[in-house]
């Protein structure tokens, strides 16, 4: 089965970048530039990974965190954010949030840790 | 000197000078009370010598013997009591007096005697009791004169020490009080200046009295305010920095991130990608990094502002120029204009460009605020006082809640959904510092939002000399 990712930026470049790199993989990728529209489409269709922003407007990246470990428990989040220095409050999500990635964003990595999350593997090692 | 020293010292002065009144006081009281004392036995004494000399009289003028005899007894009672008060009398009088007394009283008694016996001379007898009774009664006279003389001496020396007590209780009271309030005005003064923001007075080398140690505890408390008010203002200083430094990386990583996703999505993916999708990439790639150089740009304005070119402008003109800039976006808002342009303001000094940036970045907050219907009010007023003029932007919209209208001119601070640089406030804040003047922000949420800018005319900037504007 094609496996779903979701990518959540206000910034539209890095969901379609995102998206043009992660098809060529053979995932099934839909973008969404805030939030709410993305917990939306989670309502309608199960995604295995969640690609999300942390600070956005409306609806943030932490928020969907939390609907998303409420709500759908087998989805893996993984985080990206601007902020280089929220070093707390990355400790704390650490628990919840399977790999964090501080832009600029290496698309190789990212497409790694998405391999491994969907190989059901553990989680990358502390950054 | 200290003032308790000073205290102590007067005080010492006065209970001495009361010491020395009180021993002088008792020492009179034991001096009339011998004298007394004196008095009571000479007045004996005088009456027996009385007696003596009237029995003299009878035995004189009708020969009576008997009367003879009644004089030897009573010199023979009065010999004792003479013996037995010697030491009282002789405290008084002297030994000489007294020995002068035992004299006569023995020569009166032989001359009495020898009468009695039949050899004496009567006029003997006669001078010899006038001399007793005369010396007696002048002894007597000149002792409660004594009296007198130290009645009168003590009550003046009391009279004296009563003055000389009030003058130095006095002299001590003002002394002290003086210093008191020397030293209370000095403190008063230190203060004041502390105040002021001097500090040299605290620093001087304090002095070894009372204001001394109040200068060195003051000036203590100082060194801690300040060292406190240092930290205070670092460590604003530092969050401030902190806040922005957060916010220029957050700000500058996401085009980076976009850039670099970009180069790394051709790399990639070049040879699957058309030519027309080449070129968006390209595009893609000059846009962020526009957007990071108008990011850049505008740190930069902020943190060191353009030299401003000033020149001569009527405000009113300024705003009018401003409104027209915004005028798209007034007709697409559907917004309504109410205009309240004071027609009687003086030409400013300013830097029309930057002066301009700021009115219409708060146009376009104002408007952007606002649902379709609203009202955009824009209004000048001449402050004559200042030599300053308040323009008005005041809009029905959305409004700014309590908890964030402190942080509006805060580095990438927005609300807008989308679109915001959270630049826009802050660099206007810097622009408007710039020129001398305030910004001040009222809101009320769902009511609507007034901002206030207050310019000075700053006319000696464009080489005018500051004139007054009566109206």
């Amino acid at each position: 089965m094609q496996s779903s990712i979701m990518i959540i930026d206000d910034e539209r470049i890095v969901g379609d970048m995102a998206k043009l790199s992660l098809s060529q993989e053979g995932y099934d990728v839909e973008t969404f530039l805030d939030g709410e529209t993305a917990l939306k489409r989670l309502q309608e269709k199960p995604f295995q990974v969640v690609v999300t922003d942390l600070k956005m407007k409306g609806v943030d990246g932490l928020e969907v965190l939390r609907t998303v470990k409420q709500l759908y428990p087998q989805t893996v989040v993984i985080m990206i954010t601007a902020f280089a220095n929220l070093d707390v409050a990355i400790e704390a999500l650490r628990d919840d949030v399977f790999d964090f990635f501080p832009k600029p964003v290496k698309i190789k990595d990212l497409k790694a840790s998405i391999r491994r999350a969907l190989e059901g593997g553990e989680k990358a090692p502390q950054r | 000197m200290k003032i308790v020293h000073r205290i102590c010292l007067s005080d010492l002065i006065n209970i001495s000078l009361l010491v020395v009144i009180g021993f002088f006081a008792i020492q009179s009281f034991d001096e009339l009370l011998a004298k007394f004392r004196f008095t009571a036995i000479a007045d004996g004494l005088n009456a027996a010598f009385l007696e003596m000399r009237i029995a003299e009289k009878n035995y004189l003028l009708y020969g009576d013997k008997e009367a003879l005899n009644s004089i030897s007894t009573r010199i023979a009672d009065t010999l004792p009591t003479l013996s037995d008060e010697r030491e009282q009398i002789e405290q008084v009088t002297g030994g000489t007096d007294y020995n002068r007394l035992v004299q006569l009283l023995a020569d009166y008694r032989s001359n009495v005697r020898a009468l009695i016996d039949g050899y004496g001379n009567e006029q003997r007898v006669r001078e010899s009791g006038h001399a007793l009774r005369t010396f007696s009664e002048n002894l007597t006279k000149l002792e409660r004169d004594k009296v007198a003389g130290i009645i009168e001496h003590s009550k003046a020396v009391l009279r004296h020490s009563f003055w000389a007590v009030i003058f130095f209780a006095f002299v001590f009271t003002q002394w002290n009080a003086r210093s008191i309030r020397r030293s209370l005005r000095q403190v008063e003064q230190l203060t004041h200046a502390i105040s002021r923001g001097d500090f040299s007075a605290a620093q001087e080398k304090p002095s070894a009295d009372e204001l001394g140690s109040i200068v060195q505890a003051i000036s203590a408390m100082s060194e801690e305010l300040n060292r406190r008010e240092e930290e205070i203002v670092r460590s604003k200083r530092l969050a401030s920095i902190g806040v922005l430094v957060a916010g220029v990386a957050h700000e500058l990583n996401n085009p980076l991130n976009n850039i670099s996703m970009i180069a790394q999505t051709f790399l990639e993916l070049h040879d699957k990608l058309g030519s027309e999708q080449q070129l968006e990439f390209m595009t893609q790639i000059d846009e962020e990094t526009e957007r990071l150089r108008v990011t850049i740009r505008n740190l930069l304005d902020f943190s060191k502002p353009k030299d401003k070119e000033v020149e001569l402008r009527h405000l009113n003109e300024v705003v009018q120029k401003c409104l027209g800039l915004v005028q798209n976006l007034l007709t697409i808002g559907n917004i309504k204009t109410k205009l309240a342009l004071a027609d009687d303001l003086p030409e400013f000094c300013i830097d029309e460009h930057q002066i301009q940036q700021v009115l219409v970045n708060m146009l376009i907050n104002a408007i952007q605020s606002m649902p379709p219907g609203g009202i955009l009010s824009v209004g000048t007023r001449v402050l004559p006082a200042q030599h300053a003029a308040e323009i008005e932007i005041s809009d029905t919209g959305k409004g700014i809640p309590p908890e964030l209208i402190n942080h509006i001119f805060d580095p990438f601070f927005t609300t807008k959904d989308e679109g915001g640089t959270g630049l826009g406030l802050w660099v206007s804040y810097g622009i408007i510092k710039n020129h001398g003047g305030e910004i001040h922000v009222k809101s009320t949420v769902n009511q609507g939002t007034t901002f206030t800018v207050t310019l000075p005319t700053n006319l000696e900037k464009c080489g005018y000399a500051e004139q007054h504007h009566d109206h």
